[in-house]
């Protein structure tokens, strides 16, 4: 019973380990503080 | 004028679609390996007399220009094929290899006063279409990074699964650079609802393309949207079957470069459903290249061929929308933040 509870423990704590660097890998991104998407009309094609 | 599609899938049947609602479309041939499938978008259409279902042996035949809507591998025998018999051909494939030997056809189709348009979907496509006219506003281009997310039908979802564990090319300073497919996550802003996504480098043709079309141009990039299932699995055989079409998709483009003495940066999307949006590039380019309109003859992509301003007028018409980023806060690209 005890060695499947610490399996159970060292498991998650594995788990916990590898979600975390995914995680914290990478650069990721700023997401735009201003402005916006202005969808292209008429006096765009001119 | 007689356009033949080969290719009757998900963007096959929109360019179908878009042809036969074209007045100057006389007649339209559709054709597929699957002789049903295409009699199902050829009476779906409509239009019997007008909108017609292909032999296998004679699809092309009489028609001015051929749209190849299939999955890759064969694009460059039949481009060639039908460049030889006098047919223009559009050619969707975003399969790298059949890009490159498309490309290859340049020589060959200009000497026969034919076009070969490479890439002519969403992404390339409807991507080099609006790089070009991002660049337009510049004197020097420096800089062009593309970035897509979603997919259009069964094909198209196999083809994103094998980008992602393929090679990405990037443009780099004078010189080709291999890149692992699947690395330098960025976290991509597309016009909404799509938002945020993040995006990868993969084995896509968008440099191969944008290089030629901008001479004195540093550094082009590519990445496709992706989810860590999404790369965690691109190494194995897909564990399910693709679905029929995506959902809503998205493509940006980023353009760098110099006005006068100032640097700027403009950045073009837009959003719709790949296959969608895929069937109506596909289509207006048809309708181009046997009008007659493409800047010259020879085998390239849009970013070299089109004329951006009426082409992205008629794509507005026919629904598929692009817009323009407005405002501060584009957010550099991260390899050049590191150098600005």
């Amino acid at each position: 019973m005890m060695s499947f509870l610490r399996r159970s423990l060292l498991a998650l704590g594995v788990t916990g380990v590898i979600a975390g660097v995914l995680r914290l890998r990478g650069t990721g991104g700023v997401p735009p503080q201003s402005g916006g998407w202005r969808e292209l009309s008429a006096p765009d094609f001119r | 004028m007689r356009v033949a599609v080969l290719g009757a899938g998900a963007v096959g049947a929109r360019a179908v679609r878009q042809l036969a609602s074209t007045p100057e479309v006389e007649r339209v041939v559709v054709a597929d390996t699957d002789a049903e499938r295409a009699t199902r978008v050829a009476a779906v259409v409509g239009e019997p007399g007008r909108v017609e279902v292909g032999a296998a042996g004679s699809w092309s035949a009489g028609a001015d220009v051929a749209v190849l809507a299939l999955g890759p591998g064969e694009h460059r025998p039949l481009a060639q094929q039908l460049i030889e018999a006098g047919t223009s051909v559009v050619s969707l494939s975003d399969e790298v290899d059949d890009v490159r030997g498309l490309l290859d056809l340049d020589a060959e189709a200009r000497e026969r006063d034919r076009t070969v348009v490479v890439g002519a979907g969403f992404a390339p496509g409807l991507s080099c279409v609006l790089a070009l006219h991002a660049a337009a506003t510049f004197d020097v281009v420096d800089e062009v990074h593309v970035a897509k997310v979603g997919t259009g039908g069964p094909a198209c979802a196999r083809q994103h699964h094998r980008a992602l564990r393929g090679e990405a090319l990037d443009w780099r300073d004078g010189a080709w650079v291999r890149r692992r497919g699947g690395s330098g996550r960025e976290l991509c802003w597309f016009p909404d609802p799509v938002a945020g996504e993040d995006c990868y480098r993969a084995g896509a043709p968008d440099a191969l393309l944008l290089v030629p079309a901008f001479p004195a141009v540093a550094r082009v990039t590519a990445r496709v949207g992706a989810n860590r299932r999404d790369r965690l699995t691109a190494h194995l055989p897909m564990l399910r079957p693709p679905h029929r079409e995506g959902q809503v998709g998205a493509v940006r483009v980023e353009v760098r470069g110099r006005r006068g003495a100032a640097r700027d940066v403009a950045v073009l999307g837009a959003i719709d459903r790949p296959a969608v949006a895929a069937g109506v590039v596909a289509a207006v380019t048809a309708v181009t290249v046997a009008q007659g309109t493409l800047v010259r003859r020879g085998a390239a992509g849009l970013a070299e061929l089109a004329q951006p301003v009426p082409f992205l007028a008629e794509l507005a018409r026919r629904g598929v929308k692009a817009a323009a980023f407005e405002g501060a806060g584009t957010g550099a690209h991260p390899e050049v933040a590191e150098e600005v």
